[in-house]
């Protein structure tokens, strides 16, 4: 079907846009052909009905003959054909509804107006066929982006476990299967557009899990999360790239270690997320942007100026603030 | 052999230590837990070699490479992945990727057992940094070692906070909040380092950061002085003028 007719407000829209225009084609055809105003009316209120229907057919013509792949001549014979036949139907019609030819210019207006319908047909199903590409574009560029297992996490996480077969193999399994754990969570989740936010907390614990074991005491954790937070849907790996941030570029260049600091709030915007974590300002920072570019990119792929991410650094301190709009 | 670990994780430390201890005549004279120690502990103890961590609190192993004694053999130990520890063959007597098997160990220390003895060439260590950093990324501190009364120091200098560096030969004396540091570094492999709108190579012997111009006076018919916020009267040679007034576009 039309794409105009899926929607009622669309429909109507249209329909009334062709009251003018049946208005300003019935006071030429009266001026041209000498009408009285009875049989201007009768002419062109069931011409302008049915011209109203027919320009809408275009749609299967105009799909039917792609611009860019019918050869021109073909494209204006088949078009100005079309247009010949329904302005010989209109012809037809206002004789038989009126009793009398219309005059001279019915004829060609119906034309012309049959030809533009066809060229605002091609217009607008190339800006579709554009929208459609970008978004497909986009969908696969997010797909790429996600799937990204910090192979350095990979491999500290299994010498670790190499380490403790020695002397702990009872922790060294429980560290394999935390590990397996948060691959096969994070790959799940990495195929779904959205999850709730419950689901993405359970993966960052996860992470965390494997982390505490690599660097033991120095990898403190505070947690307060607002319970409502659970259900709202949010886009997937959002919360743990950035807590791996937190572990990669302030926790391990610390000495002593310290505290992540993660704190979730329903505001009025959606849902805050803050992530706070102690970090050496003499460390220097290269590479540190390239997790929370690729987060920052997908709330702005998908929520536009709505999310918010925003970084402030302190003497010691890093904090990132996401938000993330959400229907509650 | 005397023996320096350098990590500053406890799992992977103590991967090493178990497999030293299995191997012979290996002794280990200390641990450290980040880049300041592991300086420290190779100016104190003098061991035959080090087992060194890339990324680590403090100082990442590169700085450390830079400022250790350059008889000692040492071993890149990294979860990095191959094609990036490629650059580090020249410099390290082996690199071991985590996890690594008792195998692979042993194979690293018979390399040691035939190169002992061999010295790394001067400027090798910093062209190592200078390889492996990102095209774009440039220094964003310089570290240097100075002997204190109880042994090695290091010091960090942000790139903000270095005035100038002089040539001295195979050194560099870099000048920063009125002290000056000396590093085995060429000012040629130093210059490549930093970023090419910050710092301008006024001489030969000068690299200059840009900020601390004052003005320039000329000085004989193709020479001029720079003077610096600070007062301080540098040459500039009719290559350094022009390399100046490109950067400023005058």
């Amino acid at each position: 079907m039309h794409p105009l007719l899926h929607s009622w407000k669309a429909s109507l829209l249209y329909f009334a846009a062709w009251v003018p225009l049946g208005a300003i084609l019935g006071l030429l055809i009266s001026a041209a052909g000498s009408l009285t105003a009875f049989e201007t009316a009768v002419i062109i209120v069931p011409v302008t009905v049915i011209l109203a229907f027919v320009c809408l057919s275009p749609w299967y013509a105009c799909r039917a003959l792609p611009l860019k792949s019918t050869s021109a001549g073909r494209l204006i014979g088949q078009h100005v054909l079309a247009a010949v036949v329904v302005s010989g139907a209109m012809l037809f019609v206002a004789r038989i509804a009126a009793g009398r030819t219309a005059g001279p210019v019915l004829g060609p207006m119906v034309a012309m107006i049959y030809l533009l319908s066809i060229a605002m047909h091609y217009v607008v199903i190339e800006a579709q066929t554009s929208r459609r590409s970008e978004l497909l574009a986009r969908e696969a560029q997010l797909r790429a982006l996600k799937a990204q297992v910090n192979p350095h996490f990979l491999f500290n996480s299994l010498n670790s476990i190499s380490a403790l077969t020695a002397g702990d193999p009872m922790r060294a399994r429980e560290m394999c299967i935390q590990l397996a754990d948060f691959l096969r969570t994070s790959l799940r989740l990495g195929e779904r557009a959205a999850i709730p936010f419950r689901e993405e907390m359970e993966l960052t614990r996860m992470y965390l899990n494997v982390e505490q074991v690599r660097f033991g005491r120095r990898l403190q954790l505070s947690l307060d999360v607002e319970p409502a937070c659970g259900d709202c849907e949010v886009p997937a790996l959002v919360i743990q790239p950035l807590v791996e941030n937190a572990v990669k570029h302030g926790i391990a260049l610390l000495n002593e270690g310290g505290e992540i600091l993660m704190l979730g709030r329903i505001v009025r915007e959606g849902l805050r997320f803050t992530i706070e974590n102690p970090y050496d300002p003499l460390a220097p920072a290269s590479r540190s942007g390239i997790g929370l570019a690729n987060v920052r990119q997908r709330l702005e792929a998908r929520y536009g100026n709505a999310a918010r991410l925003e970084v402030e650094a302190s003497a010691d301190v890093y904090r990132v603030t996401v938000v993330i709009p959400v229907k509650i | 052999m005397r023996v320096v670990i350098a990590d500053d994780e406890d799992l992977a430390r103590s991967v090493l230590r178990e497999y030293l201890e299995r191997a012979h005549g290996m002794e280990i004279v200390a641990e450290c837990a980040n880049g300041f120690e592991a300086v420290k502990a190779v100016a104190e103890h003098q061991p035959d070699v080090i087992f060194l961590d890339v990324q680590m609190p403090k100082l990442d192993g590169f700085e450390v490479l830079e400022l250790i004694d350059r008889k000692v053999a040492v071993v890149f130990v990294t979860a990095f992945d191959q094609y990036a520890m490629r650059a580090f063959d020249a410099a390290a007597v082996d690199y071991l990727l985590k996890p690594f098997g008792e195998d692979r160990f042993r194979g690293a220390l018979e390399k040691i057992a035939r190169r002992t003895g061999e010295m790394r060439p001067a400027s090798l260590s910093s062209e190592l940094k200078n390889a492996v950093r990102p095209a774009g990324e440039y220094l964003e501190r310089i570290v240097v070692k100075h002997t204190v009364k109880d042994g090695a120091s290091v010091h960090v200098i942000p790139v903000g906070k270095l005035d100038y560096a002089e040539a001295q030969d195979d050194y560099v004396a870099l000048r920063s909040e009125g002290r000056t540091w000396i590093k085995q570094q060429t000012i040629a492999s130093l210059e490549t380092a930093l970023h090419p709108k910050r710092f301008v190579r006024v001489h030969r012997g000068y690299l200059v950061n840009i900020e601390r111009i004052t003005r320039i006076e000329p000085n004989t018919k193709d020479t001029w002085i720079a003077v610096l916020t600070d007062g301080t009267r540098i040459p500039v040679s009719r290559g350094g003028y022009a390399r100046f007034h490109a950067l400023i576009g005058g």
